[in-house]
This record gives structure tokens, C-alpha cells and sequence, in this order.
């Protein structure tokens, strides 16, 4: 048997690894048994399942590639190239990685497609530049939703919880008017 | 500061401050991804513009007052590869970063609990260390100093999707942060496996310390968010916290259950552990993670008195194979190395054992 790492030498010592639970067994030659240990990470690499390949596995690249319904999206998809970094979306789908920032704007009717099976949302919440009161925001957030379940609670007739409910509105209220400084 | 400096055979001073639930968790990390607007990404850019935008990222961060923290830059290029991989095992800087070629450098903050990547995956990333679970006050002192860099460099931002970043799964907040947990009794009692599942639906991700493949080295694990777009940094931390302090619940049962259960084997287990550090001639790394894993959940539960914590600390961070060569101050082979190593891990346990003998009642102080 020839080494699975080196693929050159003739294999000479067994490897048998438990990976939760998994048994898997690794025949490597002499030379590449001794570089086998878990802090080196090139030698493992080859054995992973590199990143882009990842994501395109997860976007459908494939799907695309066969399904004949759905040639047309296909098609245009490959058209548009960035001005910037002449990235398509088929080379970004391949590298898992957009060439510059102004990629997010050519590929922005696409990417949420992509965002929303990897992500929570296909919208930024929260820090932004220029805006340093972004904490005031995320309290005005939180005074919204529990305005929201105050009014669930006044429908649902459970008017113990609405007045817990009005007094924290209350008192983020006058957090918000202090400027929201007072850190927890 | 000298590159010397952050090279020392020892653990950062930020590692000795206790940090909350020290017992379980060991550190925090916060990573924030930030790109600068008219650049392309490190992926598709040229070495003029990687230079370009090393310099403005240096002279950005000389114009900033980042509260005290004094900074060193080096450029990757520059340093021997050996010297690389210790910075890595110290996690000041990525594995990516210290295989670049183009223009990459870092900036070092001298007390290491800040490093500002350049030109790795994206142009600029800010990390913050920090001992024990501090999830919001670490992230603040990151964001502080983003906020800072921010009126000095063009960050590219874009109202839907956020701070923009060359991979998509970090678009948008450009947080990560992470918690590193020591759970031995959740791996022991096999738990381990259902917590990674829940964390998976959750969408937390789970990884060995050593990086990527070393699930199991020490019984330490890494646990980050993984979604930075559509949740607020306030929420991502919230979320994390909350299950950071579940595991912790979980781990100090299942300790609990083991003590009460198997005393006499765990006693056992954690002697013989001590003493093959103290005394073995050859140790793999594997190996010297499982023993110093076993001697430190010794220490939390109160068996062993004699290892403080901050040595056991140290250990961690000196078992890996760039230390071991810089200790040795030499590439060595594996074998060579096991062998450097075990001498290292004597020297440390031993010496330091001595010293609290001299010392007298301190040692009960731990």
C-alpha cells in the first residue's frame, strides 16, 4: 500500500484515530507518521474539507450547474463582474471570499441569498460609524419591544406583568434621557 | 518593545489577573474584522496598495490615544518562522497572518492583550484578550479602540450589510468573540457531545484551543459565536454569555457527580498525572495536554495543593511545538521535541514546587 499522505513512499504504520467516537484508520510511510500529530495543522489539511468548497456546497453551485430550469439566474450571474476587483459571483461562490468591498454592491441582489442560510439575518443591527450613541439605539430597540409586550399583556389580561412591563419602559426611558452612559 | 519581549518562555502577565469562573473559563477573546473603503480585500489586492494600507493603519493608530496601551509593529516578512509560530501559539497573531507574504504586519500592545492584525484575511483585525468570562468588557475595550481608529481610516460600511469583510460569515458586526472552557468532566462523562450539538443549533461553533483538528487536545474547547449579520453586537455577546454560563453549570455538575461518585479514581488519575510531568523523560504533546488537563481539574476541585494555577497556565501555552524549539532554541524533530519537552515541563513543576517549599505558607494561599 502507498502512503495516503505522501502518496509516494510505501506504507509502513497504521494510524488508528477516535474522533467522537469514529474510528478511522490512516496508512501512512515512516516519513509522514512522524509529522502525524494534532498541533500540525498542514499536515491535516489535505483531509479537510477546504472552505470554499464548504460554500459552495451549501449555496448549490452544483445544482447550478445541472438544473436546466434554472440556467437563466445562472447565466446573469456570471455577467456581472465587479468593476473593482473583476470578481463574478461564480468566482466568489468558488473562493468563498469577495475580491473588495465593492463587491457587496455589484452582488447585492444575490448575496442575500447566500447570507440567509449562513447568517441570522440579511441585515446589519447594530454598530455603525459615525453613529457612537449606538448603545441609545439598542435601548430605544428594547423600549420597542417591550411596548410589544406590554400591549400582549393588556390583550391578554394580565395586568401584574403589564405593570412590571411599564415600569422597566419607564426606567429605560430615563436610562435613554441620561444619555445611556451608566454602564451595567 | 523588542520582538524579544513577546517571545519570553512564559505566559502573558494578563493570564495571572483571575478572572471570573477562572476555574472553567480560561480566556476571552473579541475579534473585530474591519476593512478600509477603496481597497480591495487581502485576497485580490497588490503589494502597493498591502503597503498602503499598512501605513495608514500605522500612522492611524500613532494619532490615537488607545488608553495607555503602548504598541509594537512587526512585519511578518521579517521574522524567522519559528519566531511566527510561537505568536501564533500565543494567539497574538492568526495562522493565516504568519503565512503572508504581502505586506502583513501586526501591532502588539506591550501588556499583549491587544493585537491589530494587518492585511490577513481583511485589512484590519482588532483582538482583545482577556482572563476568565468578560464578554462585555472586553468587546467594549475593542470597540473603544475601533471607535478611535474609525475617525482616522475610511471603514468600509454599507447600511444593510454592515462593516463589509472579505468572507461573508463575517459581514456585518465583524464579531467574533470566543470563550476558551476547560470542561474535562463534560468530556469524561461524554456530555460533551450533546453541548457541541446544542451549541451547533445555536449557531455557536465549538473547536479545539490548539486551533482547527485538536477538538480533544486537554479537554479544551473554544466556543464562538458564528452568525455576525442580522444580530446586534449586544445580542451575539448576550447569546454567548448565556451559553458560556450553561456549560459552566453543566461542567460543575458533572464534577460534582464524578467526586462523589469515583473519588479515589480521579485522586488516582490526577497523581499519576502530576507525577508523569514531573518525572517523564519523553512526552508528546498530546500526552503532556492530557496529564497537565488532569493535574489542573485537580487543582479546581481542591486534590492537588501543590500546582498553582498560573504555572498550569503557562504549561499550556509551553507544550506546543514552537515553544518547545524556542526553549531547545533550535528546529527539532518530533521525536527531539518530546523529548525537550518533557524536560521543560520538569524543569517548571519541579522548580516551581521547590520555591513554594522555600516560601512555606504561601503555597496554601492558591
Amino acid at each position: 500500500m502507498v502512503c495516503e499522505h505522501c502518496k509516494e513512499q510505501q506504507a509502513t504504520i497504521t494510524v488508528t484515530q477516535v474522533v467522537n467516537g469514529q474510528k478511522s484508520e490512516k496508512h501512512y510511510c515512516e516519513v509522514c507518521a512522524q509529522n502525524f500529530h494534532p498541533f500540525n495543522l498542514d499536515f491535516h489539511k489535505e483531509e479537510q474539507i477546504p472552505i470554499h468548497q464548504l460554500v459552495s456546497n451549501l449555496f448549490g453551485l452544483p445544482v447550478w450547474n445541472n438544473g436546466p430550469q434554472e440556467k437563466a439566474p445562472s447565466t446573469s450571474q456570471k455577467s456581472a463582474k465587479c468593476p473593482t476587483c473583476g470578481f463574478t459571483f461564480r468566482k466568489f461562490l468558488n473562493e468563498g471570499k469577495l475580491g473588495c468591498p465593492q463587491c457587496y454592491e455589484t452582488f447585492g441582489k444575490q448575496l442575500p441569498l447566500v447570507l440567509t442560510k449562513i447568517q441570522a439575518g440579511t441585515t446589519h443591527s447594530g454598530k455603525a460609524p459615525g453613529k457612537p450613541n449606538h448603545h441609545n439605539e439598542w435601548i430605544q430597540k428594547q423600549i420597542d419591544s417591550t411596548r410589544e409586550q406590554l400591549q400582549l399583556a393588556i390583550h391578554e389580561e394580565r395586568f401584574e406583568d403589564a405593570a412590571d412591563l411599564r415600569d422597566e419602559i419607564r426606567e429605560m426611558e430615563r436610562r435613554l434621557e441620561r444619555g445611556g452612559v451608566d454602564t451595567p | 518593545m523588542n520582538l524579544e519581549h513577546f517571545l519570553k518562555s512564559e505566559a502573558p502577565g494578563w493570564m495571572d489577573v483571575k478572572g471570573l469562573d477562572a476555574d472553567i473559563v480560561l480566556s476571552t477573546r473579541i475579534r473585530l474584522a474591519r476593512n478600509l473603503d477603496g481597497y480591495r480585500f487581502p485576497l485580490s489586492f497588490t503589494e502597493n496598495e498591502a503597503q498602503q494600507i499598512d501605513g495608514m493603519i500605522y500612522e492611524a493608530l500613532h494619532s490615537i490615544n488607545a488608553d495607555g496601551h503602548k504598541f509594537s509593529h512587526f512585519t511578518i516578512k521579517e521574522m524567522p518562522a519559528l519566531q511566527r509560530q510561537v505568536l501564533v501559539e500565543k494567539h497574538l497573531i492568526s495562522p493565516l497572518l504568519a503565512k503572508k507574504e504581502k505586506s502583513a504586519s501586526v501591532h502588539i500592545s506591550n501588556d499583549e492583550t491587544i493585537s491589530i492584525m494587518v492585511n490577513e484575511e481583511d485589512h484590519l483585525r482588532i483582538q482583545c484578550l482577556a482572563p476568565g468570562l468578560q464578554l462585555v468588557e472586553t468587546y467594549r475595550i475593542a470597540s473603544k479602540l475601533d471607535s478611535k481608529l474609525e475617525e482616522h481610516l475610511p471603514y468600509a460600511f454599507n447600511e444593510s450589510f454592515g462593516y463589509l469583510t472579505s468572507c461573508p460569515t463575517n459581514v456585518g458586526t465583524g464579531l467574533r468573540a470566543s470563550v476558551m472552557m476547560h470542561l474535562p468532566a463534560l468530556t469524561i462523562s461524554k456530555q460533551i457531545k450533546v453541548v457541541t450539538q446544542m451549541l451547533a443549533r445555536l449557531g455557536m461553533v465549538v473547536r479545539g484551543i490548539y486551533g482547527e483538528g485538536s477538538e480533544n487536545l486537554g479537554n479544551i474547547y473554544q466556543i464562538s459565536n458564528q452568525v455576525t449579520l442580522g444580530k446586534s453586537e449586544e445580542e451575539i455577546l448576550k447569546d454567548l454569555q448565556e451559553v458560556a454560563l450553561q456549560i459552566i453549570k453543566n461542567e460543575r455538575g458533572a464534577r460534582e457527580a464524578l467526586l462523589k461518585n469515583s473519588r479515589i479514581i480521579l485522586e488516582d488519575r490526577f497523581n499519576r498525572s502530576l507525577g508523569t510531568l514531573k518525572y517523564a523523560r519523553i512526552m508528546t504533546s498530546e500526552e503532556a495536554a492530557a496529564c497537565l488537563s488532569n493535574v489542573r481539574l485537580g487543582v479546581d476541585v481542591g486534590i492537588i495543593n501543590e500546582v498553582p494555577l498560573n504555572v498550569l497556565n503557562e504549561c499550556m501555552i509551553l507544550i506546543q511545538p514552537g515553544f518547545v524549539q524556542q526553549y531547545a532554541g533550535t528546529t527539532l524533530q518530533a521525536s527531539e521535541r518530546d523529548m525537550y519537552r518533557a524536560k521543560l515541563l520538569r524543569e517548571k513543576l519541579n522548580s516551581n514546587n521547590q520555591k513554594l517549599m522555600e516560601k512555606g505558607e504561601e503555597r496554601y494561599d492558591v
